[in-house]
């Protein structure tokens, strides 16, 4: 009897294929995030720090009779102000990080050499971008995880409202906050030099969002500009669901925004990645740095 | 007609070099003005959530709780003021301690390195441009931030930026013990990213160090900084000090002095050793 083998190999696209691509992608990020374990140092870190230089400042404003928390507190109904300012920072950190990490995957691919190459295999290229979201994802919840914990122990942080809502407002905040980086990603490649524009979106954030303050407080322009900004909605919604004991309804408002900013980037980021490719095809940008 | 070149060391020539490092810098500098506009937008973008933080503790735009540990409501002033100097201290950590690693990258430390110019005349060179593009930086910063939050000083400028100097030359003492250190890790951005953030925290660059928890008070009082940061506001916003001012400038003095002594054997150490390793060339 005579048997015919067809095989699928990456020089045949497929779904299967594509799929393989993807998790070739995955593994080499993860063996790569492996093999610089100095990552751990400031992942222990940077969850502490970044956020105590904020609470210092608010334990100064406080005073020492405790007057100024006394008008913070009412204000914003926050009866635990470093929680307020931890949930606040994280959002911030958590924006940053994905900036820095999957905003640049592709441009740090150009600058060592492999992009052109990656760029001639018969793969979906998009899964070059969401190979580099899976060990980001991983460290960011460690990340969360060690935020949590250190503030737990260190400063008795306690949840005043339902951890499972909050963690479901962080689940539906991840479309908004890779998709803002899937399109930094393309731009950048194009953009080349980017550390300008991370600081420029990091400092959207740092300003309109309300990381450590209520939005209320700034002036009608600035509040129309970060009801823009998906950060607004998230600090926002995991404030209440982690302090306030807000329930799903209350905070559905909030998380129908959070999904619909999460389609918009999505969508955004994978329409700007196939223009950046087409143009770099017609361009032959993709090579120069 | 006699020429003096850099091969016959003299102190005209390491002069010279000291103002050909100085210009090079200073050129380069400006070749990148985004670079620029960057050093003075990011601190305004950082102090900008302080400032609306602030106002939330704050009854008709007076911070009276902050008043009670620095003598002063009007925090914004005290907070820009800590803000324009600690840009001196990223700029030692970031610029000082990476000025030396930028030329291993480049591929230009190991040719610099023969020529017949003290190493360390070569980060003081360094140091000159870093100084005045950072004065430069932190007023245009001051200007904008002054107009956009306020900036009420009361004091004698003058007086602040006398009290200021010691501190700063100080700092860049350390700085060249900075740059040994990262001349011989090669890769220290944690380490720069996390000590520089500390050292600035400490010293008290957004808040009064005495509404630091007590566990904390012993370690920013350890740092000189502290005291720097302390005096130029004691004099130029009339803020309630740590010690007597003149105190604190005896101690400015002394730091500068131990600085600039401890820094320079800190580098000459580390640069014979990286000799001897021949880990110049490699990155």
């Amino acid at each position: 009897m005579e048997t015919s083998l067809t095989p699928r190999s990456l020089g045949q696209p497929g779904f299967i294929s594509d799929v393989r691509a993807f998790y070739a992608i995955l593994r080499r990020e993860w063996t790569i995030f492996r093999r610089y374990p100095s990552w751990i140092i400031a992942l222990l870190i940077w969850p502490l720090i970044f956020p105590m230089m904020y609470i210092l400042t608010g334990r100064a404003l406080s005073g020492i009779d405790g007057s100024g928390l006394a008008v913070f507190t009412k204000l914003t109904g926050a009866t635990d102000f470093i929680g307020y300012i931890v949930i606040g920072t994280t959002v911030w950190m958590w924006q940053n990080i994905v900036l820095w990490d999957v905003g640049f995957a592709l441009r740090n691919e150009q600058m060592r050499g492999t992009l052109e190459s990656n760029w001639l295999s018969p793969t979906w290229r998009f899964s070059y971008l969401l190979g580099h979201t899976g060990p980001q994802l991983i460290s960011m919840t460690m990340f969360i995880l060690i935020t949590a914990i250190e503030f737990g122990l260190i400063f008795s942080v306690k949840l005043n409202g339902s951890a499972w809502l909050a963690l479901l407002v962080m689940l539906v905040s991840i479309p908004a906050i890779y998709g803002l980086g899937f399109a930094f990603a393309s731009i950048v490649i194009t953009a080349k030099e980017a550390h300008t524009f991370v600081f420029l979106v990091r400092g959207l954030v740092m300003i309109f969002c309300g990381i450590t303050f209520p939005v209320s407080l700034l002036p009608g322009w600035m509040q129309s500009i970060a009801n823009w900004l998906p950060q607004t909605y998230m600090i926002r919604a995991m404030r209440s669901a982690a302090f306030a004991n807000a329930s799903f309804t209350e905070l559905l408002p909030d998380l129908k925004a959070l999904l619909l900013f999460g389609a918009f980037w999505l969508t955004l980021g994978y329409l700007l990645f196939t223009w950046m490719e087409r143009r770099a095809r017609q361009t032959g940008a993709i090579g120069q740095y | 007609m006699e020429t003096q070149l850099l091969s016959r060391p003299s102190l005209a020539t390491q002069l010279y070099a000291i103002y050909v490092i100085a210009r090079k810098d200073w050129k380069v500098f400006w070749r990148y003005p985004l670079n620029a506009v960057s050093h003075v937008f990011q601190p305004i973008i950082w102090v900008t959530p302080v400032y609306f933080m602030g106002q939330a503790f704050s009854t008709n735009g007076q911070a009276l709780g902050f008043a009670q540990y620095s003598g002063t409501g009007d925090y914004m002033s005290f907070i820009l003021l800590g803000t324009a100097l600690s840009n001196f201290i990223l700029t030692v950590f970031w610029g000082m301690g990476f000025a030396l690693k930028e030329d291993m990258d480049a591929g230009v430390l190991e040719s610099n390195w023969l020529t017949p110019v003290s190493r360390i005349h070569i980060l003081v060179g360094r140091t000159l441009t870093s100084l005045l593009t950072t004065t430069i930086m932190s007023l245009i910063m001051l200007l904008i931030a002054g107009w956009m939050f306020g900036f009420h000083p009361t004091g004698n400028a003058l007086l602040a930026f006398l009290t200021a100097i010691p501190m700063l030359i100080g700092l860049y003492g350390f700085g060249f013990a900075f740059a040994g250190v990262v001349l011989l890790m090669r890769e220290a951005n944690t380490l720069v990213d996390v000590s520089s953030f500390l050292v600035q925290g400490l010293s008290g660059a957004n808040f009064p160090v005495r509404s630091l928890p007590y566990w904390l008070i012993p370690v920013s009082l350890m740092l000189p900084l502290t005291y720097g940061f302390d005096a130029v506001r004691g004099i130029l916003l009339k803020t309630n000090t740590l010690l007597p001012i003149y105190v604190e400038v005896i101690l400015l003095i002394v730091f500068m002095f131990v600085m600039l002594w401890f820094g320079a054997w800190i580098f000459n150490r580390v640069e014979r050793k990286v000799r001897v390793l021949g880990t110049l060339g490699q990155h």
